[in-house]
């Protein structure tokens, strides 16, 4: 009894789910009149077209490199630069150290809509504006707090007698982070990987706000491109969407299960 | 193997009342084996952390073989260190904890793994050398720290109480293997332990720390049976020595409402009288004094007996044969070897005889 109401929550679940990702999903392969005609229809003829239509017609291709290009560079950063931040924070003792991570942390406080015009401002007087450095970088100062708030309470609950046993064996500190704190946070580094991936995969303000050029557009941006005054070609946007979400779908296919190890690190010894 | 010197060492915290440490000075010798004992916050940890180089010296000398190496980094005083909480790298195999140190040191990969291999081996690690350090038992895991410390053949070995995370049975055998080492590789060791009977059975000598200070320096029964002042005589010794008010009166030192034949050679009238529970009798020949039982722990090979005498505030700890037969209530006369007695100064509490 008690199973088959489990199932049944558990059924709806993931009716709730995955729902709207099929419906997507056969969208994709039908065409646009044809979903007019009816929204929720199973596709008749499968186009399996229309994907290598969007990739090549529709500069998919270029909007997927780009997105490529941004989150990839901004991600390693973003994981090498919040690791060594949190390190030094949950490591090092001086006098400082709450107050500036205070005032890193605090910044998570403010939303995007606030500091977006600034921003804007900062990247057309640095020459930045309609690049994807400059996206880029945007991406790392935008997601660095929370990632060296997520690394700092992993590095912390590191034993201090690891670094000194460390220090006695003839390490620096500089070998210490890369040898000890590095690999013990593994879990911790993947949380934040995959978090930051996603994120900004589907990052969609800044990108709209800070990207002008067609060829510079990541995927979000090139979604919305078929999103006309007039009209919407809602099948092309299925087809696009799709192309986006599979590799969201695959990174969570293959770590999951590290991304659950690293929110829940700790939390039962 | 080399000798240590402190020489008025000192550690004060930033933002920390006093000193954690002060003026602390010992000689360590060559391949002697140190212990720092005393109870918790008494900077016994503070001054080893300071011998290994993780801590700052606020003021003093230390030197290693000689050197002074107050500003020598860790890394470069040669030491070896075995923490409490053994600090195994996690992510590491037992093999890669054991060379982990060796590889820093420009040291050829066949000699690290012939040497690896030598430690494991005496250590009894070899089945367990591509095992991460969660897969171990606690004496595996101590066995490995210990083994990290002895691959590197260290100047100088520190132990931060390596043996307070194991069970009782283990730590009476790892206490054994330590003191074979001892003798084996015949290094430098500084052992920090607030158990007493670690510092009894494994030190050469002992330093006795009392609040950031060295209450006494010597070896383990001199330490035992002439304690510098009140605090060495009630620290060590388990029940510890019974240390009673007593005021002197003509020839006869009074002791509650005993006069024990105690010859005077102080000036000072009122002392504290220091006798360890063995040092009591029941005996009936010639009393100094009579007891009320107040309470009986039989330990199988001995007794101990808590007592009251008359004209003591503080109860009176009697150590006596297994044999003994005193019920609680009774009241049994007391004979004092008076000759392993001591009298400290009350203002002062150091030992006057």
């Amino acid at each position: 009894m008690g199973r088959i109401l489990l199932f049944a929550v558990l059924g709806l679940f993931t009716a709730f789910a995955a729902g709207p990702f099929l419906w997507v999903a056969t969208m994709s392969v039908r065409t646009t009149t044809e979903i007019s005609l009816d929204h929720y229809a199973w596709p008749e003829k499968w186009h399996w077209d229309k994907f290598p239509a969007a990739w090549f017609n529709s500069n998919y291709n270029v909007y997927f490199e780009n997105s490529l290009l941004v989150v990839l560079s901004a991600v390693a950063v973003l994981t090498v630069v919040g690791a060594m931040a949190a390190h030094c924070f949950a490591r090092y003792r001086w006098r400082t150290n709450r107050l500036l991570y205070f005032v890193i942390f605090s910044a998570i406080i403010f939303p995007p809509q606030i500091t977006i015009i600034s921003l804007f401002q900062i990247l057309v007087q640095y020459g930045l504006y309609n690049s994807l450095v400059g996206l880029s970088l945007v991406y790392i100062a935008v997601q660095l707090p929370l990632t060296v708030y997520i690394l700092e309470s992993f590095f912390a609950r590191i034993p201090s007698d690891l670094f000194d046993a460390a220090r006695i064996d003839g390490y620096s500190e500089w070998q210490i982070f890369w040898k000890v704190s590095l690999p013990i946070a593994l879990p911790a580094l993947a949380t934040t990987v995959i978090l930051n991936t996603i994120l900004l995969w589907n990052e969609f303000l800044y990108a709209v706000v800070l990207i002008t050029d067609d060829a510079k557009r990541t995927l979000p941006l090139g979604i919305q491109r078929f999103m006309g005054d007039q009209l919407e070609d809602v099948g092309m946007i299925a087809t696009g969407l799709m192309i986006a979400i599979v590799p969201v779908v695959l990174i969570y296919a293959f770590f999951s299960e590290k991304l659950i190890q690293g929110m829940t690190a700790g939390a039962v010894k | 193997m080399a000798t240590v010197s402190l020489a008025q060492l000192a550690k004060k915290y930033p933002g920390g009342s006093g000193l954690a440490v002060d003026a602390v000075s010992l000689e360590v010798a060559h391949g002697e084996f140190m212990v720092l004992l005393g109870p918790s916050g008494c900077g016994k940890s503070t001054t080893l952390r300071m011998i290994a180089g993780l801590e700052s010296i606020t003021s003093g000398d230390l030197s290693i073989d000689g050197r002074r190496v107050n500003d020598v980094p860790a890394k470069d005083r040669d030491i070896a260190m075995v923490f409490q909480s053994y600090a195994l790298y996690p992510h590491m195999t037992v093999l890669d904890n054991l060379a982990f140190g060796l590889r820093r040191r420009a040291i050829a990969k066949a000699d690290i793994e012939r040497r690896v291999r030598a430690v494991a081996e005496t250590l009894g690690l070899s089945e367990l050398l591509s095992r991460k350090p969660h897969a171990l038992s606690g004496g595996q895991r101590q066995r490995v720290a210990l083994g990290r410390a002895i691959v590197r053949d260290p100047k100088v070995f520190l132990f931060d109480e390596p043996l307070s995370n194991l069970d009782a049975a283990l730590r009476v055998g790892m206490r054994g293997e330590l003191i074979k080492l001892h003798h084996r590789v015949g290094a430098t060791m500084i052992y920090v332990t607030h158990d007493q009977v670690e510092a009894m059975t494994m030190g050469d000598r002992i330093c006795i720390m009392n609040s950031g200070k060295v209450a006494q320096i010597g070896a383990p029964l001199e330490v035992y049976r002439n304690p510098a002042d009140t605090f060495v005589a009630s620290f060590l010794g388990s029940p510890p020595t019974n240390l009673i008010p007593a005021r002197f009166n003509g020839t006869a030192l009074l002791v509650g409402e005993s006069r024990l034949p105690v010859a005077r050679n102080t000036a000072i009238e009122s002392v504290i009288f220091g006798i360890r529970p063995e040092d009591i009798r029941i005996d009936g020949a010639a009393p100094h004094a009579h007891g009320e039982v107040l309470a009986v722990e039989p330990l199988g090979a001995e007794t101990i007996l808590r007592m009251r005498i008359a004209g003591v505030a503080g109860d009176l700890m009697v150590r006596g044969p297994r044999t003994v037969a005193a019920k609680v209530g009774e009241r049994v006369p007391l004979a004092f070897d008076l000759a392993a007695a001591h009298l400290f100064d009350p203002a002062t509490s150091r030992r006057i005889v």
